[in-house]
């Protein structure tokens, strides 16, 4: 997804990606990205939390305009409630 | 909690399979295209690679491998409309409530609210995981987006990878 992020910036759009994984989004380095410290399945929080996802959703529109440094990573300031390495870990050893 | 470190855990992964060590893409810089307007009068899109789908098509392969299936998603589907299939993630949440991982119901309210100026007429759920043709991405399928994005006069392009 980064590189596609990459492909659609270079033709002229700007992009903004919302990741889960901040040393996959290091690698890939996208135009712009909001890093999400949640699940994978999580970026925009728990669910049926409107205020919750809503809100996500509007701070990484809003730094579309405000990161002027190419492949810059803007860290969410919210933690999730509960540590979840072990999900993690539980849903790669299924895949 | 330090943020989860996958490009180790998938290290790992590959080699219990067998496969070989996977050749990460590094890049060292990027494109950028400024905003040329405020958020308030932008368009915007949204792209999910987390296996969703609207109830009326077929689900995703939760396994699959270069699938360049990419479906358009007509922005005014209630979020209740989808069905998410990925074996890459714990999907529990998202198949209680796509917003999770594709807030097409929030990107609507900041529309109604004023916060953007509209959702473009289609929105996009394609790139699933474990596309290993990078080349056929770069050169093909990616540049085939953007063209369709830019007839929809898209200011803005929102990219959720899962």
């Amino acid at each position: 997804m980064g590189l596609v992020a990459r492909v659609i910036e270079e033709s002229g759009i700007a992009t903004m990606l919302v990741s889960t994984g901040r040393d996959l989004t290091e690698l890939v380095r996208p135009p712009r990205s909001l890093f999400a410290n949640f699940p994978m399945g999580n970026p925009f929080g728990p669910p049926n939390d409107p205020d919750f996802q809503r809100r996500v959703l509007r701070t990484a529109l809003e730094l579309t305009a405000k990161i002027d440094q190419p492949g810059q990573i803007v860290d969410l300031a919210d933690e999730w409630p509960a540590d979840f390495s072990d999900k993690v870990e539980t849903a790669l050893l299924a895949m | 909690m330090e943020p989860v470190r996958y490009v180790d855990l998938l290290n790992q992964r590959y080699q219990q399979q067998g496969f070989p060590e996977y050749q990460w893409t590094i890049n060292e810089d990027s494109a950028l295209a400024p905003l040329t307007k405020p958020l308030a009068e932008c368009r915007i899109s949204m792209l999910t690679s987390g296996g969703v789908s609207h109830c009326t098509l077929e689900e995703w392969d939760p396994y699959a491998r270069n699938d360049f299936r990419l479906d358009t998603v007509e922005a005014s589907s209630p979020g209740q409309d989808f069905q998410v299939s990925d074996s890459y993630y714990d999907t529990d949440d998202a198949v209680e409530d796509v917003n999770c991982v594709f807030p097409i119901d929030r990107l609507r309210e900041l529309d109604e609210d004023g916060t953007i100026g509209s959702v473009a007429p289609r929105l996009w759920s394609g790139f699933m995981g474990r596309i290993y043709k990078r080349t056929e991405v770069r050169d093909v399928q990616a540049p085939a987006l953007a063209r369709e994005l830019h007839d929809d006069d898209v200011d803005l392009f929102l990219l959720v990878p899962a």
